[in-house]
């Protein structure tokens, strides 16, 4: 479980990458992402290609970084997720938060 | 028609430079054996061996520009080719007669 | 000036003035010169010297010329070594004479430099394009062994791995022609856990080891999956996932994959870029083409590729025929093709269905006619039949599965010292992975399962309150807090109970977890936290999608789940 992100060379958007399961022991790390960077971005990306899995703490996280972001106005794409995890993340209804792909 | 061609010979003094009278020397020799040959063979009646032996000797001769020379033997080659073989010793002695002539001129250049 | 590298010369002349002379010529053009005076020296030198060119005298004693020629070009071999003939032979006959005897020019007698000097140049640019086109023929040669040795390597691994499996059941028929199978054709087939047969066809682009590199993750792939009991599309998807990876763009492998069902008689077929499969009805003698489709595999991503499949019901003795492209393109002596036409023309003129199979053999082979070596034929038969009938495999998987109900339930209690150190999950999917029809529901599974336990774990035993991850600082303070409690905890208990129970159309999962918390007023629970979106309350709403109810027993602290699956076959 493996949380990297990388910055946009303007600093207006953030791509965090979640390797392995996404669950409740990622919490600190996910937020730590987001949340300590020197320029507030205006776009962030959630790319799941590496999750292996996603569980309901882990959609809390995703509510809670939509927060973070401005929540309506907040602009997050959710990007290649696996069968699985875009099953869950369908079945919550989260495509009508996040932009998924 | 002359004894010698001049032209043939001078691009052969320049061929051979220091070998032209090696090459004169040679064809002498040459042209002696080749004449006791044919003088074996006409005695004979294998025209082909004939026509063979003349044969050679008209290149060599017109090799080294002796026309007149190659020209009797060119005839005497065309005889025996024809199987016409009477009087081949006449036809020799011409021959003989002239390479006696060529071989004094080509002395004289060497 | 001379341009011509300097050359080895041979000058055979009986002449002495004639050789002194050319001897010089030769010279004096910058090459180097070798010397004879009659045929037979001229042979010895050559074969110590290997001149570039020769200059033969016509007439010399001992062997003549003409002799000296052949025998040289016989040494020669493949090499060209330019023969010109000294000769004051003037008569067509004398020079034809020359020719024949493997001379390539003349140079007449009184010798001219200038001449000499032309025919050496010509012949030499001659003899280089000569040696080159020999060394590249050569490397051509060399090559193409080489080519055929891998393509040998090739079939041979093709062999093993392309067509293999069930193929020997009573009810199969197959031809595969070894350049069919050369070509790229792989045909695979297996039995399923509950008795059915899977079959795969498949017509890789390319030939040789491109073909068999295709066949082999195809084939590993199938024969892992099929007896683990992974559905049609299952599988296809994996292959096609695998050859897409693998294999370079353009080249893909159009297929035909099916499952029958010989208990329920049921055909289900996938058909992707193979020409139509025949579906033979016995009672009524006509055919029911099936189209292919879909786009053959390796060409879609995984996200793009369909598997819709297309299904049918059949009768005992009806056949499937299926086949590569082989058949419709064989093409006869004028260069026409087999087609579908022709192929039709078999099926209608037919009146005994057990020599269809070898009709359409015979039909293609006597079409092409004994010239052609150009068999590519691939060609399936299956004949709907009793399992019983079909092979031992199939009969006993049918008497296991068709008509039992099979039922098992285990129970699994994890005690306190355990919770901080064990995740029982993983253990549990794997019990539920041995059946072969849930595994293709592991990751819905998994979902349900760790929803509850977590559920049981963090609310019965470790008396965590949700209310706490209604803001983002208590979201971490929750998590905080589960970690310091499970440090320490020392009582408690999660009970958790999975049966199984299957029926003729699939099966129904029952899960019950327990705790030993005091449980919730589950009477009160609102049902759609799904569509609020809190921070918490989402994994008991996950669960109930997935599963259909999720419902409380006792004091709340007792949840049961049913999942039930229905078979795909």
């Amino acid at each position: 479980m493996a949380i990297t992100s990388t910055v946009s060379p303007d600093g207006n958007q953030v791509t965090i990458y979640i390797q392995g399961r996404f669950d409740f022991s990622s919490h600190q790390e996910f937020r730590g992402a987001y949340e300590k960077l020197a320029q507030a971005p205006i776009h962030y990306r959630v790319d799941l290609q590496g999750t292996s899995y996603l569980d309901s703490s882990a959609l809390g996280m995703l509510l809670l970084l939509r927060d973070y972001a401005g929540g309506e106005q907040s602009n997050i794409q959710i990007v290649n997720c696996a069968p699985d995890v875009k099953k869950i993340l369908l079945i919550s209804n989260f495509e009508q938060l996040f932009d998924i792909q | 028609m002359e004894h010698l061609d001049y032209d043939t010979l001078n691009t052969l003094k320049q061929l051979m430079e220091d070998d032209f009278a090696l090459l004169i020397d040679t064809f002498v020799q040459d042209s002696t054996d080749r004449i006791s040959t044919l003088r074996q063979v006409i005695q004979g009646t294998d025209a082909d061996l004939i026509r063979r032996a003349a044969h050679s000797f008209k290149g060599s001769s017109s090799n080294i520009g002796a026309l007149q020379l190659s020209a009797l033997c060119s005839a005497l080659e065309k005889k025996a080719l024809e199987k016409r073989l009477e009087a081949l010793d006449v036809d020799l002695d011409s021959i003989e007669k002239e390479f006696a002539q060529v071989q004094v001129l080509l002395r004289s250049l060497s | 000036m001379n341009d011509v590298r300097r050359l080895k010369i041979l000058v055979a002349d009986d002449t002495d003035t004639d050789r002194l002379i050319l001897e010089s010529i030769v010279r004096k053009e910058g090459h180097q010169v070798v010397s004879a005076c009659n045929g037979l020296e001229a042979i010895q030198v050559y074969s110590a010297e290997k001149p570039d060119i020769v200059l033969l005298d016509a007439l010399m004693p001992e062997l003549d010329g003409f002799g000296a020629a052949r025998k040289i070009k016989e040494l020669a071999g493949d090499e060209l070594v330019p023969i010109i003939f000294l000769t004051s032979l003037s008569d067509t006959e004398s020079l034809v004479q020359c020719l024949d005897a493997g001379g390539d020019d003349f140079l007449s007698k009184p010798y001219n430099r200038i001449i000499l000097q032309a025919k050496i140049k010509s012949f030499n640019r001659m003899r280089e394009m000569h040696s080159t086109m020999l060394t590249q023929r050569n490397q051509i040669v060399q090559y193409n062994n080489r080519l055929l040795q891998e393509q040998t390597v090739a079939k041979h691994v093709f062999d093993n791995v392309a067509h293999s499996g069930c193929l020997n059941a009573s009810n199969v028929r197959y031809f595969l022609s070894s350049l069919a199978v050369f070509n790229g054709d792989v045909l695979v087939a297996a039995m399923r856990p509950n008795g059915s047969m899977m079959v795969l066809l498949g017509d890789f682009t390319g030939h040789g080891l491109p073909a068999a590199i295709g066949a082999m993750p195809l084939a590993s792939t199938f024969y892992g999956m099929v007896p683990k009991g992974f559905s049609m599309t299952d599988i296809l998807r994996e292959i096609n996932g695998k050859l897409k990876n693998i294999l370079p763009v353009g080249i893909f492998c159009c297929a035909t994959m099916m499952d029958i069902n010989f208990r329920k008689k049921r055909l289900k077929i996938w058909n992707g870029g193979l020409p139509d499969c025949f579906i033979y009805h016995h009672q009524e003698g006509n055919i029911t083409p099936v189209k292919s489709t879909h786009l053959p595999l390796g060409v879609l991503s995984n996200r793009a590729f369909k598997d819709n499949c297309e299904y049918f019901e059949l009768q005992k003795e009806d056949r499937i025929f299926v086949w590569s492209d082989g058949i419709h393109e064989a093409r006869n002596a004028d260069g026409d093709m087999f087609g579908e036409g022709r192929l039709k023309e078999v099926f209608s003129r037919n009146s005994n269905p057990e020599l269809l199979f070898a009709d359409i053999i015979e039909a293609v082979q006597q079409f092409v006619g004994s010239g052609e070596k150009d068999d590519d034929l691939s060609l399936l038969e299956i004949r709907m039949d009793e399992p019983a009938r079909v092979n031992s495999f199939a009969k006993e998987a049918s008497d296991k599965f068709g008509n039992s109900e099979i039922e098992w339930a285990m129970r699994f209690e994890v005690k306190p010292t355990s919770f901080k150190v064990f995740d029982p999950l993983p253990m549990l999917l794997n019990v539920l992975m041995e059946v072969p029809s849930l595994r293709a529901f592991s990751s819905t599974l998994y979902t349900i399962l760790a929803e509850l336990y977590t559920n049981a774990l963090e609310h019965g035993v470790l008396k965590l309150d949700s209310e706490l991850k209604k803001t983002p600082d208590g979201f971490s303070d929750y998590y905080e807090l589960r970690e310091q409690r499970i440090n320490q905890v020392t009582e408690g208990f999660v009970r958790i109970n999975i049966s199984h129970k299957t029926n003729e159309n699939g099966g129904l999962l029952k899960v019950r977890i327990e705790d030993s918390g005091e449980g919730f007023d589950h009477q009160q629970r609102s049902t759609d936290n799904l569509s609020s979106f809190g921070y918490s309350g989402r994994g008991i709403a996950l669960v109930e999608k997935l599963c259909g109810t999720v419902t409380y027993l006792g004091c709340g602290n007792i949840v049961e789940v049913a999942f039930s699956w229905a078979s795909d076959d």
